[in-house]
């Protein structure tokens, strides 16, 4: 591998970096909707009295993981402004690298020699801090996961009530649509960031 | 790279680097300097990203890196310290000085390691080891934070893009006839200078120094009689041209 092209991956990475955090945002949007979602199901459940007794403890539950799910994801941006600085930090020790190795082509000074050594120290840890921010992150998503698949599941307990519920079963299937929907919409917000995160272990590899 | 000596005594001596012939047509050319006394150098300058390693290789014909202690920047400019970044790793130890207008900028290309050393806008003094050098305001010339550096020992300003020449080619080092000279300088400093005001506060301070060699970021040098001439052009030249 040239250095040219370990800079190219690094930069690679970055953009990789800025899409995931990117991804962060719709994620973060989702479970905020769906603690409103929660909010309001327990208003029409509360008006819909007894005929809705079993949807009660579904809104806690929605409320619960969506509180859950915006509280990892706060967790995930504060550790991405972090990601950033590690990934910017990978491209400009590439690129010094690179620099050096120009330089050293033009005039093999021991100064220069010694540069590239420390550099290269530089960079492999750089890069491993990398490698160990995107497995701390990976854990966290994979926290989400389980979450939404409790959405996925909660979603269809819900739909079973809002059957249940007389006049206000459309509004509460509506709930249990919407659920569904936003469960649907962060599991491929994660899964891309995972294949992202999956591109930059092979690329740092 | 290449590397002239255009001053050596006992305390200190300057180097100039450029006219690389490696460099990108499309990039311009530019002149670094550096002062090196004892054990303690500057560079004057340094250039841009792309000049950052036939410098690093010039450089160390001349100084070893450890001896590199301080960098100075004239203003903002890519040309002038795009290389930061790189020289924030290459010499982590060294001082930056530059124009305190600029600092919130220049920290864009990348400062971990390096010191910025805020310079006022009055200006102010470095010592080098042996030599001292000072920073003369040139402010408006073209950026509105700008320090030229005087030797008086020397007698030497690093007159940083004023009298800068924009010539294609490896011109000579030094200005040989003047008046030839005119054309590679006389749009860049009606376009690139915007103050008549600033001109002409500039060239009353610089009158008082006692200055042999005025040594531009971009073409050639002025020597003895040609200073004189330089400023008494410049002078007469009307500047902020894209105003008309």
């Amino acid at each position: 591998m040239t250095n040219k092209s370990k800079v190219t991956l690094a930069i690679e990475n970055f953009v990789r970096v800025a899409n995931i955090v990117s991804n962060l945002d719709k994620i973060l949007q989702e479970a905020k909707n769906l603690s409103l979602t929660a909010k309001n199901a327990r208003v029409v459940a509360l008006r819909a009295g007894d005929s809705a007794y079993g949807f009660k403890p579904i809104t806690n539950f929605i409320d619960e993981f969506s509180e859950l799910t915006i509280k990892t994801t706060k967790n995930i941006s504060l550790l991405s402004s972090n990601l950033f600085a590690i990934a910017l930090a990978v491209v400009r020790y590439s690129e010094f690298q690179q620099r050096l190795n120009t330089a050293f082509e033009i005039t093999n000074h021991r100064d220069i020699a010694q540069l590239q050594h420390q550099g290269n120290i530089d960079l492999l840890r750089t890069m491993k801090q990398l490698e160990s921010a995107i497995t701390h992150l990976e854990s966290y998503f994979e926290d989400i996961l389980k979450q939404m698949r409790s959405a996925e599941y909660i979603a269809v307990t819900s739909r079973v009530e809002a059957s249940n519920a007389g006049e206000f079963s459309e509004s509460l299937q509506s709930v249990s649509n919407f659920i569904t929907s936003a469960a649907k919409k962060i599991k491929q917000a994660i899964n891309d960031n995972l294949k992202e995160m999956h591109l930059i272990r092979g690329a740092l590899r | 790279m290449k590397s002239t000596e255009i001053y050596s005594s006992a305390t200190h001596s300057w180097i100039v680097l450029g006219r690389d012939s490696q460099k990108s047509e499309s990039i311009i050319d530019t002149n670094q300097y550096l002062i090196k006394s004892a054990d303690e150098a500057i560079i004057l300058d340094p250039g841009g990203i792309e000049l950052f390693s036939p410098m690093l290789a010039s450089l160390l014909k001349h100084v070893k890196l450890e001896n590199i202690t301080a960098l100075f920047a004239s203003h903002q400019d890519p040309d002038i310290i795009s290389s930061l970044g790189l020289w924030d790793k290459a010499v982590p130890h060294a001082t930056l000085y530059a124009p305190w207008l600029w600092e919130g900028f220049i920290r864009h290309f990348g400062i971990d390691n390096i010191h910025y050393q805020p310079i006022k806008d009055e200006g102010g003094e470095v010592k080098i080891a042996k030599a001292t050098l000072k920073f003369i305001p040139a402010h408006y010339l073209h950026s509105s934070g700008n320090f030229n550096v005087y030797d008086p020992k020397a007698k030497i300003l690093m007159s940083g893009d004023i009298g800068a020449a924009l010539e294609k080619g490896e011109p000579p080092m030094f200005v040989e006839d003047f008046a030839s000279h005119i054309k590679y300088m006389e749009y860049f400093h009606r376009r690139w200078m915007p103050s008549n005001r600033a001109k002409n506060n500039w060239i009353s301070r610089v009158r008082e120094l006692e200055v042999d060699m005025m040594a531009p970021q971009h073409g050639r040098i002025f020597k003895g009689d040609m200073v004189h001439e330089f400023l008494e052009w410049f002078a007469r030249l009307d500047v902020g041209s894209a105003c008309e």
